[in-house]
């Protein structure tokens, strides 16, 4: 539930995070998890049943604690949103997630910066997804036009034996600014994984995604994806990696980075270790402007080569 | 209304089209006949304009207008339309969005379902995704499904029935009846005589050139006894050889 003392930053926050696709009035709900920071403020949370939620205000940011008991499902996803309505500042947030064993749960997490002129977010989470558990993971980060908010977001998970995760970031409908990705997942025996990565860069944005996969357990798999759009000035360095330290783990990783303009700079190193005989691991990358054929097939029904190309990449980001 | 004037087309020394000349009237539906590698799917990529393709020598002409320096949107905006022999796929964007290219066509919803039935597939195709989870098959139904609704006045159709079972002919014809009494022109390229057989006329093509043309079953009569045993398949025929023997 909202705190009464801030239900105007509620209400600044609650456009910013309709403007990215979520639903505000699933915050006021009391069936559902929810947690609304702002600043270095919890300003509304709610949680039911087998859900222990607890954060402590730190001096520029906020640390959560978010435990899902043993055997609990969570029917209705979990809802995050981080907001900072300054121009000017830092921000650091540290989660720390526990799913129990057999337990399982959507989260859907939003980040709105949507006045960053010289604004920093820091967010690391570290999340344990317990023995046959079930957890998917999507973030979704607006920041503001100018392209002055620097991200730095960590993502640290284990997976137990036999766990499945799945870890979305999103960042497609606004300016990037400066952004540093990194996701890193263990895998125990029997357990999956799924981490992805997509960015739309415009002007001087700045990306860099590092995404590891290390598949520790026997019998675990992974796949790691980035697909990123690059237009007008940007940069982007993408690394994804991938151990095979188990027999019969499989790990696939995979980049696609679409290049739009002369003045682009992007690249992209997979990097695949196999520390055992029967670890089996493979990559696929690729980097080049929007696929020919698909283009002429819009343009042939009628759209511009602009309009095919937007067509081409909001499927591709979504 | 659409007149293709001495095209030529030259890759690595070789005449894929060679002097080609063909016209094509409205509410017509006229097939392509030719053995594979006479330059069937070239002319479709040469009419749409396709970037690869541009570089021919000739004139094509749209209602007397030469529109040989005009790019595949612009072509496209004059009414010419092509549906692939091999489809595109598209990931993340759904049948309905590809359909109605992304909501630029205002389309309703009878509309929809009724193109999608014309060529055998359901109103729950709407919400599948136009990538790896459609088969063959499939795709190629959802192309002939957006080519429809693009409404062109001139419609190349390479292969309509490559990846689509032999059953299925009914379901090409009940296409070419609409393409016909939307006043489309309809250019099948084929090799199989069924498809040519469902025009109104035909053309033979060997070695980049049209060697024949008349009713689709005397050209399919002329094709067997001719392209059966054709010692110029994949070899483009040269001055003298077997244009207008």
């Amino acid at each position: 539930m909202i705190e009464s003392s801030y239900e105007r930053e509620f209400t600044a926050i609650a456009k910013e995070y309709e403007k990215s696709g979520g639903n505000v009035s699933d915050f006021l709900r009391k069936d559902i998890v929810s947690i609304i920071v702002s600043g270095n403020k919890v300003i509304g949370r709610n949680t039911v049943e087998g859900v222990h939620v607890r954060a402590k205000e730190l001096d520029n940011g906020v640390e959560i604690w978010l435990d899902i008991e043993d055997d609990v499902v969570i029917e209705n996803p979990i809802h995050l949103c981080t907001g900072y309505l300054k121009p000017e500042g830092t921000q650091e947030v540290l989660i720390h997630n526990r799913l129990g064993s057999r337990a399982r749960a959507k989260f859907i997490s939003h980040c709105v910066f949507p006045s960053g002129v010289n604004f920093t977010h820091s967010m690391v989470a570290d999340t344990d997804v317990g023995e046959n558990a079930e957890m998917f993971y999507e973030d979704t980060h607006m920041h503001s036009k100018d392209g002055g908010v620097t991200v730095r977001a960590t993502y640290n998970t284990v997976v137990r034996k036999g766990g499945r995760f799945q870890n979305m970031f999103y960042l497609t409908k606004t300016r990037v600014g400066k952004l540093f990705v990194k996701m890193n997942v263990n895998l125990e025996k029997n357990s999956t994984a799924h981490i992805e990565s997509k960015v739309y860069e415009r002007e001087d944005d700045y990306l860099e995604i590092d995404e590891e996969l290390h598949l520790n357990g026997e019998g675990s798999s992974g796949i790691a994806k980035t697909t990123v759009f690059a237009t007008d000035r940007s940069k982007a360095k993408i690394i994804n990696k991938a151990y095979g330290n188990a027999p019969y783990s499989r790990g696939h990783i995979e980049c696609n980075e679409i290049i739009k303009g002369d003045s682009v700079e992007v690249g992209t190193m997979p990097e695949l270790y196999v520390k055992n005989e029967k670890a089996e691991l493979t990559h696929e990358a690729s980097i080049g402007r929007v696929n020919v054929k698909q283009m002429e097939t819009l343009m042939s029904k009628g759209l511009s080569e602009e309009e095919a190309t937007d067509m081409i990449v909001k499927g591709l980001l979504r | 209304m659409l007149e293709v004037k001495e095209v030529k087309l030259i890759r690595d020394e070789r005449n894929i089209l060679n002097s080609l000349t063909a016209s094509f009237e409205k509410g017509r539906v006229y097939a392509i006949l030719g053995n594979n590698g006479v330059g069937k799917s070239t002319l479709s990529y040469v009419l749409m304009g396709l970037e690869s393709h541009n570089d021919y020598k000739g004139k094509i002409l749209l209602d007397g207008e030469e529109i040989d320096t005009l790019s595949v949107s612009d072509r496209a905006k004059k009414g010419i339309s092509l549906s692939w022999q091999e489809p595109a796929r598209f990931k993340g964007l759904t049948v309905k969005e590809y359909l109605t290219l992304g909501g630029k066509l205002r389309l309703s919803r009878e509309e929809l379902d009724e193109t999608l039935s014309i060529v055998g597939l359901n109103n729950e195709y709407l919400d599948r995704l136009v990538d790896e989870s459609l088969s063959g098959g499939e795709r190629k139904r959802v192309e002939l499904a957006s080519i429809m609704l693009v409404n062109p006045r001139v419609t190349i159709l390479d292969e309509p029935d490559s990846g689509i079972d032999i059953m299925s002919m009914e379901m090409i014809e009940r296409v070419l009846e609409r393409l016909r009494d939307k006043g489309s022109v309809v250019i099948i390229i084929t090799h199989r005589e069924e498809i040519a057989r469902m025009a109104d006329e035909a053309y033979l093509l060997c070695g980049g050139r049209m060697i024949a043309s008349g009713e689709p079953e005397e050209i399919v009569s002329f094709y067997r006894k001719l392209c059966d045993t054709c010692q110029h398949i994949n070899e483009p025929i040269t001055e003298g050889g077997l244009a207008n023997d």
